[in-house]
């Protein structure tokens, strides 16, 4: 690997169970952590509801991929952001299947994903 | 200043994204701007697919694809996982359904693309 390493976002937009974006993005990020390459999660729209605890895929017949965001610290993913805008929209409260979410106001998601070199939108 | 650029294609070739995917490619090449690789992830790698067939007066796109790897040398990978979900990976023989031109590579391909060049890019 080259040295000069990135610091990726990954910017998650979809509801997690409806199509397979939410599922891709978190084969993308755990491998981009596993390469020890510095990178952030960003939830926006109806991408924070991927964060939203006591959900039951299993009634679609949809695999659990959520409890592996659990995982997220063993690949050094510590930097997960979700727009504040984006659950009062929704009504939801900012209670989370994990731990260490950021909530943060629009204009510091935006801030924050400036800081970053690449921004791969799922 | 963008000397090398990445791009990352998740869009199907049913989408024009893959086009403007492929003409910031082509416009970086005439910029001499080194293309280190294009990888197809999603629904992005049915653009690999070698039994697409698009009318012929519509825009060739896989065509314009293997021209660029033919002519230009630019690394085509496939997501193979993404690859499989879509039906493209005969079990005998992985190329049998898709064109030559594109490779099958690990999601870890992705990292080095991204390490590799200036600028990431992604239709």
């Amino acid at each position: 690997m080259t040295s000069n390493s990135k610091k990726v976002a990954i910017l998650n937009t979809k509801a997690p169970f409806s199509q397979t974006a939410a599922k891709a993005a978190l084969d993308v990020a755990l491998i981009y952590g596993s390469f020890e390459q510095e990178t952030s999660l960003f939830f926006q729209g109806d991408g924070v509801y991927q964060l939203i605890d006591k959900q039951q895929p299993d009634i679609i017949g949809t695999k659990d991929f959520l409890k592996t965001f659990s995982a997220f610290e063993f690949y050094d993913l510590e930097k997960i952001y979700v727009c504040q805008q984006s659950l009062i929209e929704r009504n939801l409260p900012p209670e989370f299947h994990i731990e260490g979410v950021m909530v943060v106001s629009p204009e510091e998601f935006s801030l924050l994903l400036h800081q970053h070199n690449a921004v791969l939108t799922f | 200043m963008t000397q090398s650029l990445a791009v990352v294609v998740t869009s199907a070739p049913t989408s024009n994204l893959s086009y403007t995917a492929f003409k910031i490619v082509e416009q970086a090449i005439q910029s001499n701007i080194t293309v280190t690789g294009v990888f197809f992830y999603q629904d992005g790698v049915l653009n690999a697919s070698k039994y697409l067939a698009i009318p012929s007066d519509e825009l060739q796109i896989i065509s314009l694809w293997k021209k660029l790897n033919q002519q230009n040398q630019v690394p085509l990978h496939l997501c193979s996982t993404a690859a499989e979900k879509r039906g493209l990976i005969f079990p005998d023989d992985d190329n049998f359904l898709i064109h030559p031109e594109f490779t099958l590579s690990g999601l870890g391909e992705l990292v080095m693309l991204t390490n590799q060049a200036d600028r990431l890019v992604q239709l």
